[in-house]
């Protein structure tokens, strides 16, 4: 979630405090798949399993910390509930392509040879509480302990390859998970990848929904068949971002309010060792060569990006009670303009990290971030899912105080 | 066929540390019809009057006119007899010599009856105790009527018999039927009788004089036939861990339910409501959770209708732990309003009561915060029926003194009709 967006020079304290919104779990998935248009290029979709549990800090029975990848809780056995990892469903590079058609979404829209896409079924529920194993009424609660039977759309992850994976979080404060993520990949490690996170912006309604479209969207258009004559990377994400504004835009019909349904945007291209990202907003792309130095690739559309532009220092800047304010975003009421881009060699071994604010604002420098996930490695290992997972557990550690996405791609 | 609507009145933000929610349960009747009317259904009513030797005069002829009058509002098919009430309890209809203890109403023996009830003589004591045995055992007779109701009317305090007499009494009759009861006059006790109708779900009301006696029976009768829903049970359901509070009636009046709860399964209790015609109850459900961290959700209380074990409503109370002070402080009106009406009730009986036993301290203070509890919640009618006992210096801050001289009459009258509630404009 992101505050309010603001045009810098209309920025009042108020305006930004986040508000928790109590509108229903969105119905995204069938804005976020258009219908094929009958094009199809032996692409890859995969249902994926349902989605793990939240990152719980506690084991929700007995209140012992769990680690993420742990599939009951330790002191007391209960089930976290974390399912399978999706790295078993992954498609064998060599074998022929295989098309899965989802049962929950239409048939995708069209993706280039071999490329890979996960589309998790958000609307499924689930039948048995995952806080005290009790079954889950038809009023979607618990029927021994009232729990809510969780929403996918609050914790999910997708791994289309295994070294491009990510998981979005609903954090703890909030009450929706307005994050959205949406990545794609080609079997072949380092060969190619596109992730795309959006953070909906909490003081609109719909941001969920709209988030979740504007994902999807930009990664239909990074996944789909090269066009001819073939688009510079610059170009395309352009255009991913254009996409993502319709998308989101679109969800703004029939919603009332002053403030349309808005999101941020961060898109990352990865290719012959090489990525280009590509941002509106304040989410965020990292690059951490193992052992080199660490670099924010992006540089936030925000209030504290302006001031540090101006001369203050990251801390100070971020410490301004519009801080996080943004200056850009994507929606109905979204200003003009293409995305910025910047181009980073991504050829040596290490991590790509794509993110919404959820992980940074508790770890905002790079150097600090980096030594993060170098010692969550450490510990967790290389898995980019169980990486990621770790991360948003730390972050839910730190306070969770908004929704968090982790999206990791493992290059060189 | 009837149907059932629930609604919630809550807010469901909690603070941290919060562990108390509070909601207000609409529940509507439609479609009830009349009573015994349903398939399968089969109704019996018992017109219980009091033919003590206080009785005498105007009172035992305007008692027979209003037994006459109710008879006439029993639809044909339903069972009935009418007791008449002493030290002892007599069988007026079907006379003593009949075969079988109550009859089906039919024309014949609707005038039949009438003839009975004109022939009503006052003399003896009051028992109502013994006058509730008898009914609960001519209840017993018709097992197949499920709607079992009877109104009960008294003009003084049950002195032929002892307190425990009428426990018992009270004790059999409760589950077997319905009692509403009305005392005429000034010489009744309205707790003595309150706790006969408390028990039996059904109210308690004065009839200031006999020329009101005959309205006030028709209306009874009226109302007990167009209850075509025998006997309806609200159902709550708290999570593992929870406790309920409270389950509390609050409107047309205030009732407390919490201790007629009977456990279905560990988490749900059923608390009887009795029978219902087309009309609008509220409920005020309190339920104690364990707290849990900002930003969960829990399912506080599932609130149901139910008619002979079949769910027909369902409505849910939500709890949502929340860090903004903007949501977690605001109480909903419904809530508001139906808390100060309880107190209302409550402040008025205790202030009298207070009053009663020459505590004129306790009593003003008390009466002081109904006058100020009327005014804020705007019960109108509370207000000016307390007037006739207090004068009132300043409602806003409850500043009363007693008033000298009273008539007994409009103290019952605030008595009886303390539980009355305004309905919330929602």
């Amino acid at each position: 979630m992101s505050d309010a967006p603001q045009a810098a020079a209309e920025a009042t304290p108020d305006a930004a405090a986040p508000q928790a919104d109590p509108q229903p779990a969105p119905q995204a998935a069938s804005q976020a798949a258009p219908p094929s248009d009958g094009q199809l290029e032996s692409p890859v979709e995969l249902d994926a399993p349902p989605p793990p549990v939240a990152a719980v800090v506690d084991c929700p029975v007995c209140g012992t910390p769990t680690s993420a990848g742990e599939a009951f809780c330790e002191s007391c056995g209960a089930d976290l509930g974390r399912g399978t990892p999706l790295a078993e469903d992954t498609p064998d590079p060599e074998a022929a392509p295989i098309e899965i058609t989802s049962r929950s979404v239409p048939a995708g829209p069209a993706r280039a040879a071999g490329v890979v896409v996960v589309l998790p079924d958000l609307d499924a529920r689930a039948t048995t509480c995952l806080a005290c194993g009790g079954s889950v009424a038809e009023d979607g609660y618990c029927e021994q302990c009232g729990t809510p039977a969780r929403r996918p759309r609050d914790h999910f992850v997708e791994l289309p390859v295994p070294w491009v994976g990510g998981v979005c979080d609903k954090g703890i404060r909030h009450a929706r998970n307005e994050d959205a993520m949406a990545l794609a990949g080609r079997p072949e490690p380092a060969s190619w990848a596109a992730v795309v996170v959006c953070d909906g912006v909490s003081s609109a309604p719909q941001s969920d929904v709209a988030a979740l479209a504007a994902s999807r969207a930009a990664r239909d258009v990074l996944s789909a068949p090269e066009s001819e004559p073939p688009l510079t990377a610059d170009e395309l994400l352009t255009r991913a971002a254009a996409a993502a504004n319709d998308a989101a835009t679109k969800v703004a019909v029939g919603v009332k309010g002053p403030n349309p349904p808005s999101c941020t945007f961060v898109a990352a291209l990865v290719e012959s060792g090489r990525a280009v990202v590509a941002w509106i907003g304040d989410s965020r792309a990292y690059w951490f060569p193992d052992g080199g130095t660490a670099v924010q690739i992006s540089t936030d559309d925000s209030w504290a990006a302006e001031a540090m532009a101006h001369g203050l220092s990251r801390e100070e800047a971020e410490k301004l009670p519009q801080a996080h304010a943004i200056t850009r975003w994507l929606g109905a009421d979204s200003p003009e303009g293409p995305p910025r881009t910047v181009t980073v060699d991504v050829s040596a071994p290490g991590w790509l990290l794509v993110c919404s604010d959820g992980l940074w604002n508790y770890c905002s420098a790079p150097e600090d971030l980096g030594a993060l996930l170098t010692a969550t490695q450490a510990r967790v290992g290389a898995e980019p899912v169980a990486l990621a997972e770790a991360l948003t557990m730390w972050a839910n550690e730190q306070g969770g105080h908004d929704n968090i996405t982790t999206a990791l791609v493992r290059c060189g | 066929m009837a149907d059932f609507a629930a609604e919630i009145y809550q807010n469901e933000f909690l603070p941290d540390g919060g562990t108390d929610v509070h909601a207000i349960v609409s529940v509507t009747c439609t479609g009830a019809g009349a009573a015994g009317a349903a398939e399968g259904d089969e109704a019996a009513e018992i017109i219980i009057v009091d033919t003590s030797g206080s009785m005498a005069g105007d009172k035992i002829v305007a008692a027979q006119r209003a037994a006459a009058v109710a008879v006439d509002q029993i639809l044909d098919g339903t069972w009935f007899a009418v007791v008449a009430g002493t030290d002892g309890a007599d069988r007026a209809f079907p006379y003593p010599n009949a075969v079988s203890p109550m009859v089906r109403m039919e024309p014949g023996a609707r005038a039949a009856a009438r003839q009975a009830v004109s022939r009503l003589v006052a003399g003896g004591g009051t028992a109502i105790g013994s006058w509730l045995r008898l009914a609960t055992q001519l209840f017993s007779t018709v097992p197949q009527a499920t709607q079992r109701h009877a109104i009960l009317l008294t003009d003084g305090k049950n002195q032929s018999e002892t307190d425990e007499a009428l426990q018992a009494g009270i004790r059999q009759a409760k589950g077997v039927f319905q009692c509403d009861c009305r005392g005429v006059g000034a010489d009744w006790d309205v707790s003595e009788l309150r706790g006969v109708a408390t028990a039996l779900l059904g109210t308690v009301d004065l009839i200031p004089d006999t020329a009101s006696m005959e309205q006030a029976f028709a209306d009874l009768m009226q109302q007990a036939m167009g209850r075509g829903v025998s006997d309806a049970q609200l159902r709550v359901w708290a999570p593992q861990g929870a406790q309920v509070l409270f389950v509390r009636q609050v409107s047309p009046q205030v009732e407390d339910l919490t201790a007629r709860r009977t456990d279905l399964n560990p988490l749900t209790g059923a608390y009887p409501t009795g029978a219902w015609g087309d009309e609008t109850r509220d409920y005020h459900v309190a339920v104690r959770l364990a707290s849990k961290p900002l930003g969960s959700e829990q399912l506080a209380a599932r609130v149901m209708v139910a008619v002979r074990d079949e769910v027909k409503s369902q409505a849910l109370v939500k709890a949502l732990w929340s860090a903004d002070d903007t949501l977690t402080t605001r109480i909903n009106p419904a809530v508001a309003h139906y808390t100060g009406q309880a107190e209302l009730a409550e402040v008025i009986q205790e202030g009298l009561a207070a009053k009663a036993a020459g505590d004129e301290a306790t009593a003003t203070t008390k009466l002081g915060r109904a006058v100020q509890l009327a005014e804020a919640t705007g019960n109108d009618e509370a207000t000016s029926r307390l007037r006739k006992v207090v004068d009132i210096d300043d409602p806003a801050t409850g500043t009363v003194r007693l008033k000298r001289g009273v008539d007994k009459l409009d103290e019952m009258a605030l008595d009886t009709s303390s539980t009355k509630t305004t309905r919330v404009k929602k």
